[in-house]
């Protein structure tokens, strides 16, 4: 079952970056967050975004999910240059389009996680919500914890749910910053496992993480410094999520360390 | 999104903070509250006031003792004139009243009024004044006593509820009879529909039979009782009791409404002739005309003075609430920007922030504003029963103070909800 050979086969462009600037002002100096960055996204593709911490990353996640503009370059989403849309334009593709799991989880506090999954319906006025939410907690393994607040559930539980809700829409585009940061390896390996599935099913993912170990579950890796792309390669030795699980589960009884390189 | 949808998100945003919720709604409650008190206050008084001078009698004209201006004038002529009064004024000095002040109107006044202008003067009423102790038994009560002739029934448009008034005859002999008011006779038996009719009360150590008791008229706002009175022949007043020769002021009922300009016309330049009075006009006048129109619009301007006060008073109670609102919501705002960074990160547009919040703060408003409608009328209820006050509330006042406080909430919710509906998503997430 390759998968990669097929969206090779007909090449979709969805994300198309030219040149990308953003730049702060800090203190009267002019500081590039984003140094002119060139990306290219095909549908289908799974992309890790690495790099030292203040190299960028997070900034230009924020671009490609819309939530900020950059200070120059263009960039355009499935054909559209987001420049030219208006508020109302850009709140509807975060919507209809992307799904964005944020590092620090993102849930709203003192809500129900059935809820958290139902708002991006509820603001992109869907009818049947609470059934498409639970089937997205369910995908998520989470069908159990539809009535929990987030302050009853677990770190790789919360992460689990701020997937749903970025699942729950079926956008074509998820993006993730760090969303294996502060949970354990094991909760680590569920939720890659997700976006594996996800990924097979033809969803576009762009994720940012600092574990080498989490990066090879994509297809392709991208490395940034200072606000530049140095090196963007397709990844060779791919990890498959369900293996590793199986693996760590089987090491668990045998009570040997975890020991994932060289799978 | 429809509108039950931003409902429901506010009304989860509100219960999550219960207490926060609580106190701002307590400022637009107090508003509420506040405001339909004071209209409940002035409408009961307007009409009270309606009625207390409609109840005085029909075409009625008052002829009062004294300048325009209250000051007593003519100390020197009253002497003179006094002489002209009644012949069987024997001066009883046993026993002390208070009373108004020697003037100038007498009976023989009021005697040439009926006699000259019968075609448009149909009966009048002399009246005399004073505070007198009144016992039953071993009750006592302070009390007025009102000295008047038996038109007084029908000029000031009173009757009696049991027994009867006092006849001329009576009147002319100085007898000692009198009729109650429903006040004085609760103050003595306990009971304002009590029948003390045959029955000897004291007035000032003095006994009176009691022929006939007062229907009640009503209490009005500010003035004293009508009620609470004792009502006795005007010539027995005027000897026993008073020891006055002048009469403290005239009840005129005019023939018909038309005829009352005329009256009032004729009454003044009759009276200015009889006290030798030189112009210039009304200054140099010791007494006053009064018709009803001139009361009612008088104590009307009085109340609508305090109505306007009082209003003053609410409006910026209303102000205060909507403030405290704006406060909160400004507070939870700012408490929220992640949140609303989150909403917007997943496809919130500005409008649906915007209606959350301003959801958010008319729900807090409008149930505060029922919430003080609520007390509002409970305490116009109270005031009424335990306070003796006339309230009046409407069901206009209901719903405009309502209506009201709902847009004081959205006019100072606009503020904090456009603060949150304009904010960079971004910017928003990166909030601390
Ligand atoms: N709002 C801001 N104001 C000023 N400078 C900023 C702002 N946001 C980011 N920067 C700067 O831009 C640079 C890139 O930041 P960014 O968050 O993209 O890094 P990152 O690669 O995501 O790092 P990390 O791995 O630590 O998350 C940093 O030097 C940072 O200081
Ligand atoms: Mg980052």
């Amino acid at each position: 079952m390759d998968r990669v050979d097929l969206v090779d086969a007909n090449v979709e462009l969805l994300l198309r970056l030219r040149d990308i600037t953003k730049e702060y002002n800090i203190g009267g100096q002019e500081v590039y967050a984003l140094d002119g960055v060139s990306l290219d996204v095909n549908v289908g593709e799974f992309v890790a975004i690495m790099g030292p911490s203040g190299s960028g990353k997070s900034t230009m996640m924020n671009m490609i999910g819309c939530l900020d503009v950059p200070s120059g370059g263009s960039y355009e989403i499935d054909g559209a240059e987001v420049s030219s849309l208006d508020d109302d334009e850009l709140a509807s593709i975060r919507n209809k389009k992307i799904g964005f799991v944020f590092q620090g989880f993102n849930l709203i506090a003192r809500t129900t996680a059935l809820e958290n999954v139902e708002l991006p319906l509820v603001y992109g006025r869907i009818k049947d919500r609470r059934n498409t939410a639970i089937a997205a907690l369910q995908r998520v393994g989470l069908g159990d914890r539809i009535e929990h607040t987030s302050s009853e559930l677990s770190g790789g539980q919360q992460q689990r749910v701020a997937i749903a809700r970025a699942i729950v829409t079926q956008p074509r585009l998820i993006l993730a910053d760090e969303p294996t940061g502060n949970i354990s390896t094991l909760q680590s390996e569920e939720i890659m496992q997700i976006f594996q599935e996800l990924n097979d099913n033809g969803v576009t993912i762009v994720m940012v993480t600092h574990e080498e170990d989490i990066a090879r579950h994509c297809k392709r890796r991208v490395e940034m410094r200072d606000g530049k792309i140095v090196s963007d390669q397709p990844i060779e030795d791919r990890l498959v999520a369900k293996d590793v699980i199986e693996q760590m589960k089987s090491q668990a009884i045998t009570r040997k360390p975890l020991a994932l390189a060289g799978t | 999104m429809g509108i039950s949808e931003y409902f429901r998100l506010a009304i989860r945003a509100l219960k999550s903070n219960v207490m926060r919720t609580a106190l701002s709604m307590l400022g637009i409650s107090i508003g509420v509250a506040v405001t339909i008190l004071v209209v409940a206050i002035g409408q009961g008084a307007t009409k009270s006031v309606a009625d207390q001078v409609n109840g005085m009698g029909t075409n009625l004209l008052m002829v009062h003792q004294g300048a325009r201006e209250m000051k007593l004038t003519a100390a020197g002529r009253s002497t003179t004139s006094t002489s002209t009064t009644l012949s069987s004024s024997t001066t009883t000095t046993s026993v002390k009243a208070t009373t108004t002040p020697q003037g100038t109107l007498t009976l023989a006044d009021a005697l040439m009024i009926e006699k000259m202008f019968p075609e448009s003067v149909q009966a009048i009423a002399p009246q005399v004044r004073g505070g007198v102790q009144v016992r039953l038994g071993s009750s006592n009560a302070s009390s007025n006593v009102l000295g008047t002739t038996p038109e007084y029934l029908v000029v000031n448009n009173s009757t009696v509820r049991l027994g009867r008034f006092f006849t001329a005859v009576e009147n002319a002999q100085n007898m000692k009879v009198c009729v109650l008011g429903s006040t004085l006779a609760e103050n003595l038996t306990g009971n304002s529909s009590a029948n003390l009719v045959g029955q000897n009360i004291s007035v000032n150590r003095d006994n009176y039979l009691v022929v006939g008791m007062l229907a009640a008229k009503g209490t009005g706002t500010g003035g004293p009782d009508p009620d609470d009175v004792v009502v006795i022949p005007l010539s027995t007043a005027m000897a026993r009791i008073l020891a006055i020769t002048t009469i403290s002021d005239l009840s005129i009922s005019c023939v018909s409404p038309i005829m009352m300009p005329l009256a009032q016309q004729q009454v003044t330049s009759l009276l200015r002739q009889r006290h030798h009075l030189v112009p210039p006009f009304p200054q140099n006048d010791d007494f006053v005309v009064r018709n009803q129109a001139d009361l009612l619009v008088r104590s009307q301007s009085v109340t609508k003075t305090m109505t306007m006060l009082l209003t003053a008073v609410a409006i910026i109670s209303l102000i205060v609430g909507g403030i405290g609102i704006m406060n909160v919501m400004l507070m939870s705002v700012k408490e929220r920007t992640r949140e609303i960074g989150i909403r917007k990160a997943i496809g919130a547009r500005a409008h649906d922030i915007l209606m959350q919040f301003l959801v958010e703060a008319s729900i807090i408003s409008i149930l505060g504003g029922v919430a003080g409608a609520v007390l509002g009328v409970v305490s116009a209820i109270l005031l009424a029963s335990f306070g003796g006050w006339n309230t009046i509330v409407s069901p206009t006042t209901l719903i405009v103070s309502i209506v009201v406080s709902a847009g004081v909430g959205i006019f100072f919710g606009i503020h904090p909800a456009q603060k949150a509906a304009t904010m960079r998503p971004i910017e928003a997430l990166r909030y601390e």
